[in-house]
């Protein structure tokens, strides 16, 4: 188990220096953007795979933004950057990718299709990954910024 | 380096609403197209208009500043209206603009100062092209890993992506609308990702398939586009989500037709 903890955060920290690349952080935030997308990817993993937790993915995407935000905070005066150069990056390799172009996709297929059942299952794949999808980004962006408010004379000050 | 240089009275009295006007909406817009959040851009004008002893009230709209300055004695105001620039997006311009306004409110730099740095810092070039095609792709195969794939999947996936950010920067760079290279890059990398499909290749072909256009999804603008909720600045907000929308629906259509081509249902 702590192998496989260990393994989600190091290629999630992969993950996170490429996708930050596309954005063009500031050098020294890269390695901050990794290890803070590490720690809270490998949290992600441990609450949903658990047996002992089984955390639904959204509840446990808004707990391991909340660490992701907290780290950001405390790091980011370290990095020089504000806070939210260190944090976006790293919530990138939780963004629900997969679940954003399933949404698309089974609109489209909705639209080609009339046969009553299969119009009600690609509706319910449209609902159920769109809501998904929405909740998971909402959840996340509201769990990595509590600690920005919480700590504002930190955050905001960050490159001072 | 930057010399320490104190603000005089004098140096303040100085100034006109006009130029500080200016300067603050040129600022602001290109915080704005660097993907700089509302709060963001909002405390940075706020903490150089008072280092100026300026009064400032500001409209953030979608794609233009609306600013106004009034000077100390409110006797003289200027308003300017500045488009966006639209530079993509950048942290690396985001922190040093924020580092600029912070050197401007302690007092380090003054307003002529502040103008050559903010000059500086907009023709800051952007990251090495080839380097982050390389991390991409390396990001987007180790994202492959993380939904189960084999390393056989790692590896089209890797492909993929490579061929698919090339494709987005040699048509960006020729100037074609986003939109439209976001549909031919996922076309390209969900034909090439397809391959697992077709050749069996690896145990985990599905996940190669689908994780191969991740790499497009828009995650900065759909992460500012909900700080801006939480902020309240809701044109802003939707603003963003629609544009971040617009290119998921484009990605979208590209892969579904990818898989047309290659009769393949992912759905």
């Amino acid at each position: 188990m702590l192998l496989n903890i260990l393994q989600d955060g190091f290629f999630a920290a992969i993950a996170a220096i490429g996708f930050a690349s596309i954005s063009n952080p500031p050098q020294q935030a890269y390695a901050f953007c990794a290890f803070i997308a590490a720690a809270g990817h490998s949290v992600r993993f441990l609450l949903t795979t658990n047996t002992v937790f089984q955390v639904h993915i959204i509840l446990a995407s808004i707990i391991a933004a909340f660490v992701i935000g907290l780290l950001a905070v405390y790091l980011a005066p370290r990095a020089k950057c504000p806070a939210e150069t260190c944090l976006y990056p790293a919530l990138l390799p939780m963004i629900p990718g997969m679940y954003a172009y399933k949404t698309i996709g089974a609109l489209l297929l909705c639209l080609f299709h009339k046969e009553e059942n299969l119009f009600n299952h690609y509706l319910y794949l449209l609902t159920y990954n769109g809501l998904t999808c929405t909740f998971i980004v909402l959840g996340m962006v509201i769990g990595a910024t509590i600690p920005i408010f919480l700590f504002k004379n930190t955050s905001f000050q960050a490159t001072r | 380096m930057i010399s320490k240089i104190h603000n005089t009275g004098e140096g303040v009295n100085e100034l006109t609403a006009k130029e500080v006007c200016i300067f603050l909406s040129d600022y602001a817009a290109r915080l704005l197209g660097c993907g700089a959040t509302c709060i963001r851009i909002e405390k940075n004008v706020r903490r150089m208009s008072k280092a100026f002893s300026m009064d400032v009230e500001m409209t953030i709209m979608p794609s233009h500043i609306h600013l106004s300055v009034w000077d100390k004695a409110h006797t003289e105001s200027f308003t300017n209206i500045k488009r966006i620039h639209k530079g993509g997006i950048s942290f690396n311009i985001n922190t040093l603009l924020s580092k600029l306004s912070w050197e401007v409110a302690d007092g380090k730099v003054n307003f002529q100062d502040a103008l050559r740095l903010f000059k500086k810092i907009t023709d800051t070039p952007p990251s090495n092209q080839r380097l982050v095609l390389f991390l991409a792709s390396l990001a987007n195969a180790a994202f492959c890993r993380l939904f189960g794939g084999d390393p056989i999947a790692m590896l089209i996936v890797f492909i993929a992506t490579l061929v698919g950010y090339r494709v987005k920067q040699i048509m960006l760079e020729d100037g074609a609308d986003v939109r439209f290279v976001f549909l031919c890059a996922a076309f390209f990398s969900s034909v090439i990702a397809a391959s697992g499909h077709l050749f069996g290749l690896g145990e985990t072909p599905e996940i190669a398939l689908g994780a191969s256009v991740l790499y497009l999804i828009p995650g900065i603008p759909y992460i500012n586009s909900v700080s801006d909720m939480l902020d309240g600045h809701y044109i802003c907000s939707f603003s963003r989500f629609m544009d971040a929308a617009i290119l998921t629906a484009c990605l979208s259509i590209g892969m579904c037709g990818g898989l047309l081509l290659m009769n393949l249902g992912l759905f």
